[in-house]
């Protein structure tokens, strides 16, 4: 295309924007039409879910017969594997979270961080198989053995930092180290000695212990990372107040860190057990997928996802089971989606 | 003095604080590095010669084989194979057994069905369907190495009949790889287009509001649900409509309207889609708004701006979106349960026939073959072992896409510190 020469070239620019305006114009709209398309199309993906489950559930109102003890048997289930997990997970998670706040440098934070990633990122039916074949025949006849594993190795550890605590004060980077070398001499030495082996048996391998340590890993860094947020929030706002009235990092933690930041540890657990009830692989791999209503955790469990991964392969469409396999669904879509509402409301007044 | 005391305690008290937090972080370390060690170390070792023994017992019989398990003073050896694999073991007490011994001409065989057997001195032309021979108990360091690379590939890349392996990791991972690949396809766009669209066009608006919190809660959901979705909408929904419509002369039989790859795909895609969005958002907004307000500023259009500004400098937040979808999608086992994954396909979904990917057939998964290898595997002493070797593998897969998402993410942000506007 060639434009004749001219006196004034702004003319010749103005001419040229005036041919391509329409074309240009067209190509914005396109644009934002596909970019609305991708938008739309995420909606979609969100809606679909509870819109499916209530077209399918909606045309009749009739509950199969023995829906509500089912399901029943399978919450409770549910609930007593992840919240056994999330029992034993915050206690370490927490730990961590307070460790990388409150007695970490930034560097040793980005240090510990592809740990934490790569626990996160451990596939849970590789959990689930290592929880199966490895653990479950150790611990069924230890499961006592493994408190006294939890207090020995704690107890090694106080003792260990009431004793060289005030030398690694210039090396505050080999904490970790250190207690993990404490932790593991007391572990092996208890795991060694064993000295109530055989005391508490239960009935199967696999059981809710199992199910719960399993789960359990995979709570940890979660919980560690949202604590984590959570606490350098609230100890960003108020340490050095704390620190200029003359408090040490504990006091400063105990009294003022740790009450500021609780919506955020408690959005952090709760997250946590949205997490492990929905989880499907562990479950279905060491629960033994007993339908059982009992709180012990000596006994199996059964849990709606592992139903939903064991029958609905099996269901007819439309069926009894198929019915009741949908109202599983949506129990567990309403479970997650309202431990993620609860979650969101409490992080957000953390920040606040 | 008193004031000291106070002090010493309070000082005492901080160690303790600071001591039993690091413990925590001290268990974290303990459980990913245990678990990847216990992975490497039960992985490899089906592939490690194992010695074969000969057991002299009190009664005078004498076993040959190989030590598989040693729990609860009993021992499991695996010996000859006489019909079918697996029909070997022995069991025997310690109390049993006088002596044992490694013959060091002793002869492992492998049969072409995939029995093992053994025997001392000659190797015999007896038997025609022998695949494999060796004498392992007189091989030297260097030659068990050798023994174990050549049992390794041909594990891992399949066309393995020496026994043990079986059908191989190669179809598994085929399957999870085109799997992968074709959910690639379906949720970048649509991943990228929502993100373009809350950043450049929505703003803080309302719906932008909507969508960002809908993109949140569906992080959230667990997996299981998601399968559950493609199985009711895609399988039966969407499937069973196209073969009512195109392949109504083969029904009952379904074509699509059972589970397959694309249902699959489709399903990991929603899977992720939340992933996609926030990190590509989160790209797009590193961007100083400076460069975009100049840009409209000179009379670049809002599109223009995007296409010839944003987007190429978002393109490492791209990619690093793709590699962490594709790392969420390769560890989730649960959804494709219920959409089509299967032991063993009876045809792969990609061949040599035209049209060459066949989006309706079913696949095989490493993540199912975990599972599958370790609950359903009819001989667990075989099994584990190998669902150990596929979990090895496909943790090894998801880790170096982690870490790779971690190196693109982290030169995004040294790229920031360098140039800050």
């Amino acid at each position: 295309m060639s434009v004749p020469l001219r006196a004034q070239p702004a003319l010749d620019v103005a001419a040229l924007v005036e041919l391509r305006r329409s074309s240009r114009r067209r190509r914005e709209r396109a644009g934002r039409a596909l970019a609305a398309i991708g938008a739309g199309a995420v909606l979609a993906s969100v809606l679909a879910i509870p819109v499916f489950l209530l077209f399918e559930l909606l045309p009749s109102i009739a509950v199969p017969d023995g829906t509500g003890e089912r399901l029943g048997v399978l919450l409770s289930g549910t609930f007593k594997a992840s919240v056994l997990a999330v029992l034993l997970a915050i206690p370490v998670g927490l730990a961590a979270a307070v460790h990388l706040v409150c007695f970490s440098t930034p560097l040793q934070r980005s240090r510990w961080r592809p740990v934490l990633d790569l626990l996160a990122a451990i596939p849970t039916v590789v959990l689930g198989l290592i929880a199966l074949t490895w653990l479950a025949p150790w611990l069924q006849s230890r499961i006592a053995t493994l408190l006294v594993l939890a207090a020995a190795v704690l107890a090694a550890v106080l003792a260990g930092f009431a004793v060289f605590g005030q030398r690694l004060r210039r090396h505050p980077a080999w904490r970790p180290f250190v207690a993990l070398a404490l932790g593991l001499a007391a572990g092996v030495a208890v795991i060694a000695w064993d000295p109530l082996a055989g005391s508490v048996e239960a009935d199967t391998p696999w059981n809710a212990v199992l199910v719960g340590l399993a789960l359990g890993v995979t709570a940890v860094p979660l919980i560690c990372t949202v604590g984590a947020d959570a606490l350098q929030q609230a100890w960003d706002r108020h340490v050095d107040a704390a620190v200029a009235l003359g408090a040490s990092r504990w006091q400063a933690l105990r009294s003022l860190v740790l009450p500021a930041a609780a919506p955020g540890l408690a959005a952090a657990a709760l997250l946590a057990l949205g997490r492990c009830a929905g989880e499907t692989m562990i479950v279905l791999m060491a629960s033994g997928n007993t339908p059982l209503a009992s709180a012990d955790p000596r006994d199996g469990l059964r849990s709606l996802s592992a139903e939903l991964a064991l029958s609905l392969p099996v269901a007819e469409r439309g069926g009894a089971l198929w019915r009741m396999l949908l109202i599983a669904t949506l129990l567990l879509f309403v479970l997650s989606f309202a431990c993620h509402l609860a979650a969101a409301r409490l992080r957000a007044r953390a920040a606040s | 003095m008193m004031r000291g005391a106070a002090l010493r305690r309070g000082r005492i008290v901080e160690h303790l604080a600071a001591g039993s937090s690091a413990a925590g972080l001290a268990l974290c370390l303990l459980l990913a590095g245990g678990i990847v060690l216990l992975l490497v170390r039960a992985g490899l070792a089906p592939f490690w010669p194992q010695p074969v023994i000969e057991y002299t017992l009190r009664d005078g019989r004498s076993v040959l084989g190989e030590l598989m398990l040693h729990r609860d003073g009993a021992l499991i050896v695996r010996g000859d194979e006489q019909a079918r694999p697996g029909d070997g073991y022995v069991r025997l007490r310690e109390a049993e057994i006088l002596a044992e011994r490694q013959p060091p001409d002793a002869v492992a065989r492998v049969h072409a069905d995939g029995r093992r057997s053994y025997r001392l001195g000659e190797a015999g032309p007896d038997e025609p369907d022998l695949v494999g021979v060796d004498r392992r108990n007189a091989l030297t360091f260097a030659g068990k190495l050798a023994f174990f690379g050549e049992r390794l590939r041909a594990y891992a890349i399949g066309g393995d009949r020496s026994g043990d392996a079986g059908q191989g990791l190669l179809p598994a991972l085929a399957g999870t790889l085109t799997l992968v690949l074709l959910m690639s396809l379906i949720v970048m766009p649509i991943g990228v287009a929502a993100a373009v669209h809350l950043h450049v066009y929505a703003g803080r608006g309302r719906i932008g509001a909507l969508v960002r919190g809908a993109v949140g809660s569906l992080a959230d959901v667990p997996s299981i649900v998601y399968g559950v979705l493609g199985l009711g909408l895609f399988v039966h929904g969407i499937g069973g409509g196209i073969d009512r419509w195109l392949h109504a002369d083969r029904l009952p039989v379904p074509t699509f309207g059972t589970g397959g790859l694309l249902w699959a795909a489709l399903t990991l895609a929603v899977l992720t889609l939340p992933v996609v969005v926030a990190t590509v958002e989160q790209g797009l907004a590193r961007i100083p708004d400076t460069q975009r307000l100049g840009s409209l500023a000179l009379g670049a259009t809002r599109g223009e701006t995007l296409r010839r500004l944003l987007l190429p400098q978002a393109r490492p937040a791209v990619l690093s979106a793709w590699i962490l979808a594709v790392a969420r999608a390769v560890g989730a086992v649960a959804p494709l349960m219920l959409v089509g994954v299967v032991k063993y396909a009876p045809a792969s979904p990609i061949d040599a026939a035209f049209p060459y990917l066949h989006p309706s057939r079913q696949f095989t998964h490493l993540g199912f073959a975990v599972y599958d290898q370790a609950l359903i595997s009819p001989d667990a002493l075989v099994g584990v072992p190998r669902a150990y070797s596929a979990a090895l593998l496909l943790v090894a897969l998801v880790l170096v896409l982690n870490a790779a998402a971690g190196l693109v993410g982290r030169r995004l942000r040294d790229r920031d510190r360098a140039f800050p506007l």
